[in-house]
């Protein structure tokens, strides 16, 4: 009898109860770069009104479903993402007690959710059309956090440069739940629309939004840190050392997985390992905080 | 207010320019392309049901039976690994999650056991009063909520019918030459099912009446560096996650098949003021159940508290609430959360 190391497979989405403290995690939790913490931190301002849409997006298309088992990922999923956006909160109020004010950008992060791509009071088709529209942006957005999370489970050179541990759990966490549904946006768009063209768009519209908040997110922290006070301008041209390096996810692999998306033939489960998010989610201490 | 334009990042101008543009490019793009009528695909309905054949009834201890299920024309059925169950759907409409306890590599039948639960709330007894070889039943596709992970030493902790689901997984452990121990807990021996399916050198039989209750200590006397999967009763699984620490890289594995049993609930009623009905809610059903039979589309996750997914208005009544994430005075989290009594008329 042969040995079979698969995949585990037809995974139960649940949400996690997830603990974490952060009165002892420093300002600049990459020890000595700020730059490469505040590349990171970008996503800790955008989390909260982005993951916060997402659920709202996918509770409106839960009626719309017409797959049982679809619509049982679909509201596992809905649970992560809550529990995500809430812990980044967490985050970013101990942001707030270092000085480093976040408020202006995370007003700005509101105004794209909530209003650009929020409710548009349409009815009728126009109203699914729009539903649609933006479950193809979910599913586009997906793609990169599944990438991101991949990335953080195996970025070793951020334990070999210290960083703080409290902060690596949550992005491990929250990135092994994400490889963990990588596949639901995409099996909701496809089984609701699933248009190629419709693919292709929500992806260059997801790059150009992603490159433009990473870059404006950065040089806000950068300028709004009390301690590095804007003496370095932010920029994403700081990738260019920090993707090397690995301390930051690097521009080729990224381009790479953008040019696995666009094939026709494209299924998230080609992209990380369920199995190494799944031991990570046994082990991460925030997860085993919730047990009791 | 959020749908407003905010201001630029240094709080210089009131309407950030960059984002007057965005907004006017972005709405631009939305309003030509709104100019032609949408067409909105028919969504394909998936069923994923299949119409299994009872192959085989054998009676495995006292009060347990294991049904073998094949396809009627013999064809093969979706692969399955170790931790999957199935949902069954019962003649009576009844519809009951079971442990897949066979062997993965069987790819022409799947196998469940099902102890007769006396005061269940049925399911079990029709199984076993009502189902005999030749019967045919409704089956889901095998799903995954107790995922077995490849590590190199492991303690299965088994109480009664709990073993079911680990069946399979001492089996995988076997042949990943895995170093692996069972504790396998219950009443007495003739309430165990499968004992003939173990080796016995690795499994250690603890019965209530030769050992007396476990200790959820003793269980975990050998947990050190061990994935440790535990399988059994509500208690058995609350103390061993209470006894648990993770020494020596341990993790602790189990499955929740269903939230919580509901402590001294008292019935009450709830109005669902858009959809203007009301609606008893029993004693030991959640308000988030009683809800669902009317709206099934309604959305939710945990079904613990924690995520906020079922977060609906509070119009009226005095809620009691039982999770220290449902505190906002206008809203509720029906999953959990409860009336003092009488009536919560709800934005629903
Ligand atoms: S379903 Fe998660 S809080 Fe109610
Ligand atoms: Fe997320
Ligand atoms: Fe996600």
């Amino acid at each position: 009898m042969s040995v079979h190391l698969t995949e585990p497979e037809n995974l139960v989405l649940q949400a996690r109860d997830v603990r974490f403290d952060w009165s002892q995690v420093p300002l600049h939790w990459i020890p000595g770069d700020p730059v490469a913490t505040h590349l990171v931190n970008v996503l800790h301002l955008l989390l909260p009104a982005g993951e916060e849409w997402f659920v709202r997006v996918f509770k409106e298309a839960v009626p719309h479903i017409a797959d049982d088992r679809l619509r049982e990922d679909v509201l596992g999923f809905i649970g992560q993402e809550a529990v995500h956006a809430s812990s980044h909160d967490g985050v970013l109020d101990h942001f707030m007690e270092q000085g480093l004010d976040v408020r202006p950008f995370v007003r700005q992060a509101e105004f794209l959710f909530e209003g650009l791509l929020g409710d548009r009071n349409l009815t009728g088709d126009r109203k699914r059309a729009w539903l649609y529209e933006r479950i193809s942006l979910i599913a586009a957005i997906e793609h990169f956090t599944g990438v991101l999370g991949d990335w953080i489970l195996n970025a070793e050179a951020l334990d070999e440069a210290g960083a703080d541990p409290t902060m690596m759990d949550l992005l491990r966490w929250h990135g092994a739940e994400e490889v963990e549904h990588r596949h639901v946006a995409h099996d909701l768009f496809m089984h609701l629309d699933g248009s190629y063209p419709t693919r292709l768009r929500a992806m260059a519209e997801t790059i150009t939004m992603l490159a433009t908040l990473w870059h404006r997110g950065h040089r806000f922290l950068m300028a709004a840190d009390p301690v590095v006070k804007g003496r370095i301008k932010g920029g994403v041209h700081h990738l260019r050392r920090t993707g090397p390096a690995g301390l930051t996810p690097d521009g080729r692999m990224v381009a790479a997985s953008v040019r696995r998306y666009l094939k026709r033939s494209y299924s998230p489960l080609n992209e990380g390992s369920t199995s190494q998010a799944l031991a990570y989610l046994a082990s991460s201490p925030a997860a085993q905080a919730a047990l009791r | 207010m959020r749908d407003q334009i905010p201001p630029d990042l240094r709080g210089r101008r009131a309407r950030d320019p960059f984002w007057v543009a965005a907004s006017a490019l972005f709405n631009g793009v939305q309003r030509i392309r709104s100019l032609r009528e949408p067409v909105i695909p028919a969504v394909k309905p998936v069923d994923r049901t299949r119409v299994m054949l009872v192959q085989e009834v054998r009676r495995e201890a006292a009060d347990v039976v294991s049904l073998r299920l094949g396809a009627p024309d013999g064809r093969m059925l979706p692969a399955w690994q170790p931790g999957c169950h199935l949902d069954v759907l019962l003649p009576s409409g009844r519809r009951r999650q079971y442990s897949l306890c066979g062997d993965p590599a069987d790819r022409r039948s799947y196998r469940v056991a099902v102890r007769r639960l006396p005061d269940g709330s049925g399911g079990s007894a029709e199984i076993h009063d009502t189902l005999v070889e030749g019967a045919s039943l409704t089956v889901s596709e095998p799903r995954n909520a107790f995922p077995f992970l490849v590590r190199d030493r492991y303690l299965f902790l088994a109480g009664g019918i709990g073993v079911t689901p680990i069946l399979p997984m001492v089996q995988a452990a076997h042949r990943l030459r895995a170093d692996w121990r069972l504790i396998y807990t219950g009443r007495s021996r003739d309430t165990l099912p499968f004992l003939d399916e173990l080796p016995a050198e690795r499994v250690t039989v603890r019965t209530d009446d030769e050992h007396g209750v476990p200790d959820c200590a003793d269980l975990l006397a050998d947990a050190a560096g061990a994935a440790v999967y535990c399988c059994g009763p509500a208690p058995m699984i609350d103390g061993v996650r209470a006894a648990f620490a993770p020494t020596g890289g341990a993790t602790l594995h189990f499955e929740r098949f269903a939230p919580a049993p509901i402590t001294d609930g008292r019935p009450f009623e709830i109005e669902l003021a858009r959809t203007g009905v009301t609606l008893p809610v029993p004693a030991d059903r959640s308000a988030l159940e009683v809800i669902r039979d009317a709206l099934p589309d309604v959305a939710y996750s945990c079904r613990q508290g924690f995520c906020g997914t079922c977060r609906v208005g509070l119009l009226a009544g005095d809620a009691d609430r039982r999770h220290p994430g449902d505190a906002a005075p206008d809203s509720l989290l029906p999953c959990v959360s409860r009336a003092t009594g009488g009536r919560l008329t709800l934005d629903l």
